[in-house]
């Protein structure tokens, strides 16, 4: 039966991915949610939430709240709190609650900016999509608000876009730093991994921009438009496998599981991703999964000697018989790197 | 930027429930994830929420039909080796506006059925706001689904929006658990406990007290193994329900089982612990003999003054207590209290006129505020109780007091300060 989840649980939703983006950008983030979609976010999707401080709240709606519609009861507690909490720009992140109850975000949008004072972002979330949607949205958002002004190119420097727990298992760019230091790249600014909403600003100053997820294509694409910065794509952190000679599936999100590909000698490897693919970096026999079913078929009948996925897969891959590996993905399984 | 919000317990005594300010209630201002909220919102993570809550019966399995943002936390109740009970039926976003999904689970229920290896006790549909708004009748839903397969199915409402409710989600599913127990001939001599999912700890004097007065089998659901043994607590002569969040489920075990409940609270102070034995003796119709525990375990609070002197707690909430209540215990045994993070409400604002009394310098702070973003931990907190107070002050000896085994009457006191002299003790030791 589609959409039946009968060996894995949920993977992480678009909400999710939007609460990575805005993280660290210094911003007021506002889930519109009766609790538990903040609750996710903070107690398990955002592995930074005690370690480094973030205005990130519930809305905390209850349900004459959603029957009456009471939006302005909703931007008077915001406008309360923009004086109590320091920030930037306010971020409204959408749930199955306003959903449900059509809310216009748009308006939403409008009504808080005139009542704060303060840039307002909506995002038109809904928590039945995967988190790729919901960074996809925000990092394109953020960059086509903030990143206006064309600045001058500093030489050398890389802009670093995708790089979110989820799509990383990080949550600092100390290790990744060092990769790119190695590969020449001295001054390197992770767009929302310490960094925050004044990297946003001077986007334009970057040599370059290295997209390592595809939830990041749109906002790079969008400023290669803007100031023509090159961009290329790649996932440089991804670890070696002694593999060769084999037939192997990597799953995990595409430029993750191309750079896994990339590094397996003498191999024939598939791509799969249950987050999204972009066509122009797909091999012909790369899928995007879309229902546990395809999964656990692809990994019974494909003929695979290898699997190199996430082990919280596992419970789906039928009878599957040959060897797995781990290969952690924040976004599935919930664990960060060791 | 503002400092955090509190309030002293003196001026918070003068005001009532309906006048309380701002910051304490929660509706008017928007929720910061405390680790307490993060307990009170996202039960899943830690504890038991609707969704673990709703699998306390023996052999039951759940299908969770919702978005997938609603299920993703449930990945950590895997650890906890529920992942083979879980199901998921994933809504889009055409399904949670016009609800066609719902014609759709019983089969999938039918398809579940396929993956396991015995027949369910019981499979408990959980759903979520979605349905909330859209008034989804489960009742209906899980008559259809008991057709098509013929396993028993009950609801599971994880209804977040009606969180304030007279019947919160806590309540509803501590309803929706003890709804499959069935009418069967009772026995004088067998009790219920309820109102914890998990069993009481089990040097809990209450077992002895219950024996003294000829009561031969206790029954709770945190000890049911089977179903047969889940299916047992309808023997029992009455029920002593131990939180308040089950007293809906009491009253429809009265009414459909005639089993008469008894409500005790759990509390701290050893004056009241002593005195609602006497009363649960005389509703019972004997006298319980608590003097030996009762001594002990003044003892044993002496003991722990003497070894670590007149320690200032900061009290959480997230723990196995009413802040409020458990304050005014550690001020009664010559402690102090200087900070509580809590939820103040109808239920416990008794306990705070007390408070303004004995300690009214107190300060309590709203875990819910988005001011406590701001918090700085105070100097003068010598030990933290609780999950959050213990967040709050990381670099002071603290108990989280919120572990499986349920704490009442005098052990719960003694396993508090177990819990606290094992906690400074480390500290100290890793100095």
């Amino acid at each position: 039966m589609k959409k039946l989840l009968k060996h894995i649980s949920p993977l992480a939703p678009d909400d999710s991915g939007v609460c990575a983006v805005l993280y660290e950008m210094g911003g007021i983030t506002v889930i519109c949610d009766a609790g538990g979609c903040a609750g996710n976010v903070c107690g398990f999707d955002e592995p930074r939430w005690f370690k480094k401080r973030s205005a990130l709240f519930s809305a905390g709606l209850r349900d004459m709240d959603a029957i009456l519609g009471r939006d302005e009861l909703l931007v008077k507690k915001l406008k309360t709190m923009t004086e109590q909490v320091e920030g930037r720009f306010i971020a409204i992140v959408g749930t199955p609650v306003p959903a449900v109850i059509a809310t216009d975000m748009k308006a939403l949008e409008r009504m808080s900016e005139k009542q704060t004072g303060l840039a307002c972002l909506a995002f038109r979330t809904d928590g039945t999509k995967l988190y790729d949607h919901g960074e996809q949205m925000a990092y394109h958002r953020l960059f086509g608000h903030f990143a206006e002004k064309k600045l001058p190119v500093k030489k050398g420097r890389l802009g670093v876009i995708g790089a979110t727990p989820l799509n990383t298992g990080e949550t600092d760019s100390r290790a990744m730093r060092e990769v790119l230091k190695e590969k020449g790249w001295e001054d390197v600014v992770f767009f929302g991994l310490d960094s925050g909403a004044d990297d946003v600003i001077n986007a334009s100053e970057c040599e370059r921009l290295l997209v390592i997820s595809p939830s990041g294509l749109k906002a790079a694409e969008l400023l290669n438009e803007r100031f023509a910065t090159p961009f290329e794509v790649g996932f440089p952190f991804a670890p070696s496998f002694d593999i060769s000679g084999k037939k192997v599936l990597v799953v995990h999100q595409q430029f993750a599981a191309n750079a896994v590909r990339e590094k397996l000698s003498d191999c024939d490897v598939t791509v799969a991703s249950w987050f999204m693919m972009d066509k122009r970096y797909m091999q012909e026999r790369d899928v995007r999964i879309t229902q546990e079913e395809e999964f656990s078929d692809l990994c019974e009948n494909g003929g695979y000697d290898v699997i190199i996925a996430d082990s919280f897969f596992r419970r789906a891959a039928g009878n599957f018989e040959g060897r797995w590996i781990d290969l952690p993905h924040f976004a599935a399984g919930g664990r960060l790197n060791d | 930027m503002v400092d955090a919000y509190y309030i002293t317990a003196k001026q918070l005594a003068k005001l009532s429930c309906e006048t309380l300010p701002e910051e304490l209630t929660s509706a008017k201002h928007m929720i910061y994830s405390s680790p307490a909220t993060l307990d009170f919102n996202s039960p899943g993570a830690k504890g038991f929420g609707v969704k673990r809550a709703g699998l306390a019966i023996p052999g039951s399995v759940m299908l969770l039909i919702a978005p997938g943002c609603c299920g993703r936390n449930t990945q950590l109740l895997n650890a906890l080796g529920y992942s083979e009970r879980f199901f998921y039926l994933m809504l889009d976003d055409t399904d949670i506006v016009t609800g066609r999904y719902v014609s759709k689970i019983p089969k999938a229920c039918e398809e579940l059925l396929g993956e396991l290896a015995q027949k369910p006790s019981v499979i408990m549909l959980c759903v979520t706001c979605v349905d909330a708004l859209l008034g989804t009748d489960m009742e209906r839903v899980c008559r259809a689904c008991e057709q098509r397969t013929g396993v028993k199915a009950a609801p599971a409402y994880m209804y977040a929006l009606t969180r304030e409710k007279r019947l919160p989600p806590m309540g509803l599913v501590r309803k929706s658990v003890y709804s499959l127990l069935e009418p069967q001939q009772r026995y004088s001599r067998e009790c219920n406990i309820l109102g914890f999912f998990s069993a009481l700890d089990d040097g809990c004097e209450i077992y002895d007290l219950l024996s003294q007065a000829g009561i031969k089998k206790v029954r709770e659901i945190g000890r049911c193994k089977t179903f047969e043994e889940y299916s047992g607590m309808s023997r029992a002569n009455f029920s002593i329900v131990l939180n308040s969040e089950a007293r809906a489920a009491a009253q429809d075990m009265q009414q459909r089982l005639g089993i008469p409940f008894i409500e005790l609270t759990r509390m701290f102070r050893l004056d009241k612990i002593a005195n609602q034995y006497r009363l649960l003796g005389q509703a019972i119709g004997a006298e319980l003999d608590d003097t030996e525990y009762y001594e002990k375990t003044k003892e044993q609070i002496e003991s722990f003054k003497k070894k670590h002197g007149s320690l200032t707690f900061a009290v959480g909430e997230s723990l196995n207590a009413d802040s409020f209540e458990l304050a005014l215990a550690l001020i009664g045994w010559g402690f102090k209290v200087n900070e509580i993070y809590g939820t103040v409400g109808e239920r416990n604002f008794v306990f705070v006129k007390k408070l303004a009394q004995l300690s009214p310098d107190t300060r309590i702070y709203s875990n819910l505020s988005p001011t406590m973003m701001n918090y700085v931990p105070s100097e003068d907190t010598d030990a933290a109780v609780g999950a959050d107070a213990v967040y709050y002050h990381k670099d002071k000896p603290g108990a989280d007091f919120n572990g499986e085994e349920q704490p009442f009457g005098y052990r719960g006191v003694a396993m508090l300060f177990e819990q606290l002299d094992k906690a400074i003790d480390e500290r100290r030791s890793a100095r």
